[in-house]
């Protein structure tokens, strides 16, 4: 136990340290302690909606990632080993690039001139260019890709680990194949799917290469107008409570993920 | 028998260590600089460390990007870790407020000739660049921002920066304002007027390298850009014509090392020679302080230049004093208005 107190001290001192520090920038002003900054933040209408814009595209992502990652999750548990590797392969490999040039390559895919847009209009299925870009959709095309990974690996993790003999169990006693799916099946993997999505969403609200990018300056969302605040104002007060705020919405929702992971733990 | 070697290794690193302080102190082998790199730091590499370091022998150490944050970061936590820092002009404004600069030592500097408006008691101005109009080469030539405005006659979509203190001066004039009328602004009229293209915007950039690439990729039309990541490229054309001036500028951060600061006064110096501006601007189109750089750049290429006379006079100064005390009221306007509030 007290072999760790060194390990300890230094990641408090390299690491919450200076985070304390930041934070504490939202509760000083030149004359003292005050809430002014909060109450700058609360009661100016760009911040909120801001924040409320972040909200919208962290919690459609997380549905998105939901319908996507569910039925590929569920598909990649029915494949046999090999089959399974292979897959499992395809959904890890976009680890391994950076994010930044994922971001730019949907750039390249989908602007005016890129490929999505010139098959489509060669095969004369548009009129004009569809707009994929620089909007809230290219925003969260960015997002569910990135993050789907995220989703699918813990739920497949847990997918496996739901006995097959549950289900043919329920077979036998006459349930059709969309009965056991529904009634067996899925409540099992709800708790993964849950903690996935809540993960998903948490990690939503910090993007900002994906909007920055992707969103054409159109899509805010509070890490770019965190980077304003930082970097170009400077007003690192308002930064610091703004930050404070979310900080303290992440922790609430990482207190419901633990308790979602370790219900399905129990399960 | 080790205890003793450990004890000689030990106590002769410390030595050693000594005297390199004691060295450091004695004299400067290398400077740092923050600059914001790219093309344009390539082309402070060319034309003025190499001279600089011919001359004196010091190193220069390039780093990249800068900001008013990192300046900031550096003053408050007393590690100066650049001695030259580069600025906008707006920025410059905002860091004298804020106590971050060190007066330069225009005596130790000893400048060429340069223009008023860069040589301020705190910053060096290097280097002029505009934010004009650009557009796709063969596409139908606006002449004034008007015509920018104009979506009927000038059809496609629009790339604006995304930096209200480049992009309300443009809808300004955009409007009819004259560009010695331009400051202080009149911010209701300048969002009133970008009320009325803020639907054909397709992208609000924040990069230098995007307005030409959504240029290329025929995203837009027509983009307002800076000037430097404009001419030269054979796909692009342009006009100075309305075009928004600017001139960044060198600091020096509050607490630096004095003889870091005293070695960098050189390096101005070096900056402030037409003949090395001249060379820079082969790199990248941007052009310095000098009014006597039109001897050095060949005539058939003058026109690419910001500050070249022809140009200069077409276009609006802008104004960062004005721009830095407005800059919280600006700022919050510019969200409210991309957020349509």
């Amino acid at each position: 136990m007290w072999l760790v107190a060194p390990l300890l001290l230094v990641m408090m001192v390299a690491f919450n340290l200076p985070i304390v520090t930041m934070l504490a920038q939202s509760v000083i002003s030149a004359s003292g302690p005050t809430l002014a900054h909060f109450s700058e933040v609360v009661n100016g209408s760009v911040h909120l909606k801001v924040l409320a814009n972040t909200f919208a595209i962290a919690g459609a992502t997380a549905v998105l990632c939901v319908a996507l990652g569910y039925p590929l999750a569920y598909w990649i548990r029915k494949l046999d080993t090999r089959h399974r590797a292979i897959a499992l392969a395809m959904v890890v490999v976009p680890f391994w690039i950076s994010i930044l040039v994922r971001t730019y390559a949907w750039i390249v895919l989908l602007g005016n001139a890129g490929i999505v847009n010139r098959s489509l209009l060669g095969l004369g299925w548009i009129g004009a260019p569809v707009s994929f870009l620089y909007n809230e959709l290219g925003v969260l095309i960015g997002t569910v890709n990135v993050l789907l990974p995220f989703l699918v690996l813990p739920l497949y993790a847990a997918m496996i680990k739901i006995d097959d003999r549950l289900l043919r169990a329920a077979e036998t006693l006459g349930a059709g194949p969309w009965t056991v799916f529904w009634r067996i099946f899925f409540p099992l993997s709800v708790p993964a799917l849950a903690a996935g999505a809540v993960l998903v969403f948490i990690l939503t609200l910090g993007f900002f290469i994906t909007p920055a990018v992707l969103g054409g300056g159109r899509v805010p969302m509070i890490a770019n107008m965190l980077d304003l605040l930082i970097n170009q104002m400077p007003s690192w007060e308002l930064a610091s409570a703004i930050s404070t705020l979310l900080l303290a919405v992440t922790l609430l929702l990482f207190v419901f993920y633990l308790r979602l992971t370790q219900a399905e733990e129990s399960a | 028998m080790r205890i003793a070697s450990l004890r000689q290794a030990v106590s002769t690193a410390l030595l050693a260590f000594g005297l390199s302080a004691s060295a450091a102190h004695a004299q400067v082998k290398e400077i740092r600089m923050l600059e914001s790199g790219g093309p344009s730091g390539d082309s402070i590499e060319e034309a003025y460390i190499m001279p600089f370091t011919q001359k004196s022998g010091i190193k220069v150490t390039r780093e990249s990007p800068t900001s008013l944050g990192k300046l900031q970061a550096m003053v408050q936590s007393k590690n100066i870790t650049s001695t030259l820092v580069e600025l906008g002009a707006t920025n410059v404004v905002q860091a004298r407020a804020l106590g971050l600069l060190e007066p330069l030592d225009w005596t130790a500097i000893n400048p060429a000739p340069m223009y008023p408006e860069a040589k301020l008691p705190d910053a060096f101005g290097y280097q002029y660049f505009s934010t004009i109009m650009a557009w796709p080469k063969g596409a139908k030539r606006p002449i004034s921002w008007a015509d920018f405005w104009n979506v009927k006659d000038f059809p496609g979509k629009r790339a604006l920066p995304d930096y209200p203190s480049y992009t309300l001066p443009l809808a300004l004039l955009a409007d009819g304002v004259k560009p010695e009328n331009l400051y202080p602004m009149d911010v209701e009229r300048a969002f009133a007027s970008l009320r009325k293209i803020k639907d054909h915007v397709a992208v609000w950039w924040k990069a230098g390298a995007q307005a030409p690439q959504l240029l290329e990729d025929k995203e837009v039309a027509y983009a307002a850009a800076w000037s430097g990541r404009i001419v030269g490229n054979g796909k692009l054309e342009y006009s100075y014509n309305q075009g928004l001036l600017m001139p960044s500028y060198f600091v020096v951060p509050k607490g630096a090392d004095p003889k870091a600061k005293a070695a960098a006064m050189a390096l101005l110096r070096e900056m402030s020679q037409a003949q090395n501006q001249a060379v820079a601007a082969r790199i990248i189109p941007y052009t310095g302080a000098s009014p006597g750089l039109e001897k050095f750049i060949p005539t058939e290429r003058l026109d690419d230049y910001p500050t070249s006379s022809k140009n200069k006079k077409v276009q609006a100064l802008a104004d960062p004093v004005w721009t830095a005390d407005n800059t919280k009221l600006i700022e919050k306007k510019w969200q409210e208005f991309k957020l349509g509030l």
